[in-house]
């Protein structure tokens, strides 16, 4: 098990305002985390800094992955290096075909990686078995990015890139808001189909019902751009039933 | 093409003989623009497809036995019986204008909220800039007897609409029209023009209206226009909108047998948001030409227009919506729709919404339909037993609402919905071809 | 968001591929117009009387004509005496009889280009009628046309050859007095194509064209002239590229189609001339008039068009819609950077009962362009059921260029049915960052959102064609969005 990403005193936000103080978090290798917190706690401040969204900006603290100052990197390059980001609202590109972009940005990674790009025939082979997978129709692959697509079905879309990428980092930012069980059931089977000794998986979540399926490492309650909280799956449980009312109280006190 | 052109030597004659007011260096100046000009012709690209001859005519008919309104004898009964009419169902604090002039009796005996200040053009002790900008606000500046200057102090709402109600002798062939209105910081105002003719008669009238939104400021403006059937009439409104300003407009054109507005709204300040409606019906021979332009100068800034055009018999309907975002107007969001229903064979209508974009960070779109009722909302209401007349009643009427829905001056929404029954009812009975 | 500005101005900046001068020596008139000049210009082609006749009346009709400025387009007025009204490569007196009596310096510039004329033409299947200056030089695959009937001939050809369906087609679509560019060029055109297809006939092979630019001076002022007869079918494939030049250059064609009853015809474009430089320096003044006339019932006339060069562009290919249920078409993506200048669109005129019209245009503007779609969609009193959809998108990349849209519509029929919508946008700071969040570079994320925008346009060319469009795409946006 190595030190795959390791957040030490985060700061930052958005314009003026400041949305993460002070925030810490080791993730190894073989790990699940799952982040939790209110509305407004930072949580999706943290994966859009750990992306490289220009528009958060980083002012004090250090993240490094795998040893490295992951901050020097334009968002591609962390991309290339492993790091997938699940987006929480997927956006829509019209006229892009989703085979196409999912072909551009495999290669792109194998190229950064010394592979040879992976050819039509193979692709389009692999493609069709991890939407089978995860109970994707092979249509959408001839549809624009997302263009069009339900809540669930651009969530499904994300699971599908996550794993034609194949990331070391996986950060799923509320994959699971807005998903009736069925697209939950598949978005969760998706994620442990990637669990790996070799992958890290950060889940972003508000509500503990993900985790019935997917079960973390470790829990993490964030509060006023911190980790409030760590604990093993019964923090989730136990948020469930006390509110996070709780733990600021218990923060605050 | 247009064969007539003014009389010149009348014009001049006639800008002589207004007084040495305070309005006279402004005449003066308009008159040479205007006489470099002349009425506009259909050659230029915004006259494309509206003819000014006939107000032209009216225009040199006015002018060979030219004469100030001071002069004409007033049917003052009438004209009273009118507002009597309208105020009756419409709340609001009345002015009468007429040809242009406002009626000072009637003036001096309201009783108007602390703040809100009404005067003539020629009284007013802060006389407001005149737009010239065109040469029909040329024209109009130049023979303008005199006009309105209305006026809110800063951070006062005034609570009851004021009304304006427009009426022209019969006696005279042309008037001039012009109402200036400026609203102070954070204050607020709601207009309501009614415009009227006192008999049917080829009269053409000429107006301006200008107002004026402070940073913050709120006018809700109201035109309906229901001429009789011979009346010309062109009008032009400009609102200028500074930051966090709102400015609203709903236009209704029932009457008149030419109209031509053109409403420009300047947005030259952040954070201001401009919504302009119209609802033109045309039946018979009527001529309605609507032309509208928001600029927008400076972004973040929201405009929304939607216009929507109801003829049929031999009626023509003329859109044009300029939309201009300039350079450095970021975070522009502009949305401008045009919707028509030709409902008899030799109706037409020409629309052309138009956008011009010189910034990046922008928002805009447009539309514009030319159509007939839905045909399956036709058989569905069918189905329910309407038959066909009513069941087009019904949807053009619907078709309608959606303008008169955006109408912001409560006071005004009964009336305004009675007429547009009554003038709905006759145009879905015109079979005049 | 995501994205540096300056960046996006760097990618546009990639500069014109296909600059370069073929030295040949050019058999030119010097410059100068007036009578004689159109006499001698009828004269070297050996053209009939009737052809002179023709020419000199358009000629007087241009002298009583305003060059137009409604265009939203800004240009240093352009001297008609200063252009050379024509230039014939010198290979010998007569015209090469095939491939191999071609001037082997013009082959070399067609492979420059990337258009291997013998290769590519056998490989695509595509027969090529090459203007060169002017004057076609190579014409293939005539024989297989021929066994279908087809005729496909340079235009001096056919004026020879088949007067008279010259006569009876020639300016019956765009008549000597159109507009001031269509005069100038009826009066002087060199040469250009000329296409009939028979009755019934599906023409075997697309037809394709590569024009070219080239001595200086020289105004390029083609004519070409497709008939497609009765239930017959077409094709036309157009592709231009030009020259790196200083000066100015004036290209003012004429294309005039005419579709039979159940007649169609499909002219594509790819329009690639040399745009001028970052300062808008030299470039193509490209002054078109494009018709087509659907003029029996149930025909079809489709315009697809990839306008990425020229520094003006002044171009509407339009419709006639004369035959009832006859339908036409506009599919447009023009690109407009640096200095660049476009006011282009369409007309569509409705005549006929149940006919239709569609309208997709695809605007972008980057660097400091100006770019206008400018539309007519006409429907007259006996048009009853015409149906009209236009779908006029912008995208602007960068904060100092422009995007514009002057759509008319008269409508004078109650059982019209218009729709027009139009947008104006920028590419999305959450698009870009989403596909970088995928490990795709900002450019080529740029390149896959704007070649996105454009499908429905590209999908319209033949797919050779499309491929090609799509590479001119990148290239023209180059070092344009950041």
């Amino acid at each position: 098990m190595s030190n795959m990403l390791e957040i030490n005193n985060l700061h930052a936000g958005i314009g003026e305002t400041q949305i993460l103080n002070g925030l810490d978090l080791t993730v190894n290798s073989g790990e699940i985390h799952a982040i939790m917190g209110p509305n407004g706690s930072g949580k999706s401040t943290l994966a859009q800094v750990i992306a490289g969204h220009a528009d958060y900006r980083v002012s004090a603290g250090t993240v490094s992955y795998k040893g490295e100052d992951l901050l020097e990197y334009e968002p591609e390059e962390r991309a290339r290096r492993g790091i997938f980001l699940g987006f929480q609202y997927p956006v829509e590109i019209p006229g892009v075909n989703n085979a196409y972009l999912l072909k551009a940005a495999l290669n792109a990674k194998r190229r950064h990686n010394g592979l040879a790009e992976i050819d039509a025939f193979e692709f389009l082979q692999l493609a069709r078995k991890k939407m089978s997978d995860l109970g994707m129709d092979p249509v959408f692959l001839n549809r624009g990015v997302n263009e069009g697509f339900s809540g669930g079905e651009k969530k499904r879309n994300e699971i599908l890139q996550m794993a034609m990428l194949e990331p070391e980092l996986a950060i799923l930012d509320e994959t699971d808001s807005g998903l009736d069980i069925d697209a939950l059931k598949a978005v969760a089977a998706g994620v442990n189909a990637l669990r790996d000794p070799a992958r890290a998986i950060v889940l972003v979540t508000h509500y503990q019902r993900l985790l019935d399926y997917v079960e973390p490492d470790f829990v993490h309650v964030l509060s006023d751009g911190k980790i409030a909280r760590s604990g093993d799956k019964s923090l989730a449980l136990e948020l469930e039933e006390k509110g996070y009312e709780w733990i600021r109280e218990a923060a605050a006190g | 093409m247009n064969t007539v052109v003014l009389n010149q030597a009348l014009f001049e004659a006639a800008v002589a003989t207004l007084p040495a007011d305070q309005l006279a260096p402004v005449r003066n100046r308009a008159a040479v623009l205007f006489s470099n000009e002349g009425f506009p012709s259909t050659r230029d690209e915004d006259w494309k497809y509206t003819n000014m001859s006939a107000a032209t005519t009216a225009s040199n008919d006015w002018l060979s036995e030219y004469r100030t309104s001071a002069t004409i004898d007033v049917n003052a009964q009438q004209n009273q019986a009118t507002l009597q009419e309208i105020s009756a169902q419409i709340d609001a604090t009345w002015l009468i204008v007429r040809n242009g002039v406002v009626d000072s009796l009637q003036l001096q005996s309201l009783e108007l909220q602390h703040g809100l200040t009404i005067s003539t053009l020629a009284d007013s002790l802060n006389l407001p800039d005149i737009a010239i900008d065109t040469a029909l606000s040329a024209f109009n500046a130049a023979l303008l007897e005199d006009g309105i200057h209305i006026r809110v102090d800063a951070d006062l709402r005034i609570e009851r609409p004021l009304g304006i109600l427009l009426i022209d002798d019969p006696s005279l062939r042309t008037s001039q029209t012009r109402i200036v209105i400026d609203v102070g910081k954070n204050a607020s105002l709601r207009v309501i023009e009614v415009a009227r003719s006192a008999v049917d008669g080829n009269q053409f009238t000429n107006a301006v209206t200008q107002i004026d939104l402070a940073a913050g400021a709120q006018v809700d403006h109201l035109r309906l226009q229901d001429r009789g059937k011979e009346h010309i009439g062109t009008h032009r409104l400009i609102a200028e909108v500074q930051a966090e300003a709102t400015f609203s407009h709903n236009a209704f054109d029932f009457g008149g047998a030419l109209t031509r507005n053109d409403v420009i709204a300047r947005i030259v300040g952040s954070g201001a948001s401009v919504n302009l409606h119209g609802l033109y019906l045309g039946s018979g021979k009527q001529h309605i030409d609507n032309h509208t332009r928001v600029e927008h100068r400076v972004g973040p800034a929201v405009s929304k227009e939607i216009y929507r055009g109801i003829l049929t018999g031999q009626a023509r309907g003329v859109f044009n919506g300029q939309a201009i975002v300039f350079e450095g107007a970021d975070g522009t969001d502009a949305n401008q729709a045009n919707h028509n229903l030709l409902l008899s064979d030799k109706a037409e209508i020409d629309t052309k919404p138009e956008l011009e974009i010189y910034a990046d960070d922008v928002k805009c779109s447009h539309g514009a339909t030319v159509g007939q009722l839905d045909e399956k909302s036709l058989f569905y209401l069918r189905t329910r037993g309407l038959d066909v007349a009513e069941a087009n009643h019904l949807l053009t009427r619907a078709f309608a609402a959606e303008i008169l829905s955006s109408l912001v001056v409560e006071e005004a929404h009964e009336y305004v919905q009675k007429l547009l029954d009554a003038r709905l009812a006759e145009l879905l009975g015109d079979d005049s071809t | 968001m995501s994205t540096d500005p300056s960046n996006l101005d760097s990618l546009v900046n990639r500069r014109y591929e296909h600059g370069f001068v073929t030295d040949i020596e050019t058999d030119s008139l010097p410059p100068g117009l007036d009578e004689d000049v159109i006499r001698a210009i009828s004269a070297r082609k050996n053209e009939p009387e009737f052809m002179l006749e023709w020419r000199l009346k358009a000629y007087r009709h241009w002298l009583t004509m305003q060059e137009p400025e409604w265009a939203h387009l800004h240009y240093p007025k352009i001297d008609y005496q200063e252009i050379s009204y024509f230039a014939a490569p010198k290979s010998d007196k007569d015209k090469p009889q095939s491939l191999a009596d071609v001037d082997p310096k013009l082959l070399e510039t067609y492979d420059k280009l990337g258009i291997p004329l013998h290769e590519r033409a056998r490989l695509a299947g595509v027969a090529v009628d090459a203007v060169f200056d002017s004057v076609s030089v190579a014409t293939t695959f005539k024989e297989k046309l021929n066994d279908a009937g087809v005729i496909f001939c340079p235009f001096s050809e056919a004026v020879m050859e088949h007067p008279e369906l010259i006569k009876k087609y020639l300016g019956s679509v765009v008549p000597r007095r159109d507009n001031y560019f269509a005069a100038l060029n009826s009066a002087v055109f060199s040469d250009g194509s000329f296409v009939y297809i028979p009755k019934g006939v599906r023409c075997p092979m697309e037809l394709s064209t590569y024009f070219r630019i080239n001595a200086a001076n020289t105004g390029q002022f083609e004519r070409t002239l497709i008939v497609a007869d009765e239930g017959s079918h077409v094709s036309y494939l157009e592709g231009c590229t030009a020259p790196m030049r200083d000066e100015n250059q004036l290209h003012a064609a004429v294309v005039e189609l005419v579709a039979l009853k159940d007649a169609e015809i499909k002219y594509s474009t790819v329009q690639n001339w040399y745009p001028g430089d970052e300062e808008g320096k030299g470039g193509i003044y490209n002054f078109v008039t494009k018709r087509g006339d659907c003029r029996g019932a149930s025909s079809k006339i489709s315009w697809t068009q990839v306008e990425t060069g020229s520094a003006i562009t002044w171009k509407y290919p339009s419709c006639i819609l004369r035959g009832e249920n006859s339908v036409g078409e506009f599919y447009s993506v023009a690109v407009t950077n640096n200095m660049q200048q476009a006011d282009t669109g369409t007309k569509m005129i409705h005549i006929g009962r149940n006919t239709t019209s569609t309208i997709v245009s695809k605007g972008i503007s980057a660097g400091r362009a100006q770019q206008s779609y400018r539309g007519l969609v006409r429907v007259l009193p006996q048009a009853s059921g015409a149906r009209n959809h236009a779908q006029c998108d912008s995208l602007l990349i960068g904060k100092e260029c422009g995007a514009h849209t002057f759509p008319y519509m008269e409508i004078k029929n109650p059982t019209a049915k218009i729709e027009h919508e139009a947008t104006t946008s920028k590419i999305s700071a959450d698009q870009l960052f989403y596909c970088r969040q995928r490990g795709i570079s900002e450019e080529d994320a740029v390149n896959m959102i704007v070649n996105g925008f454009c499908k429905d346009v590209f999908k319209q060319l033949p797919m050779e064609f499309a491929v090609e469009a799509q590479a001119l795409l990148n290239v023209s946006l180059e070092g344009a969005v950041g």
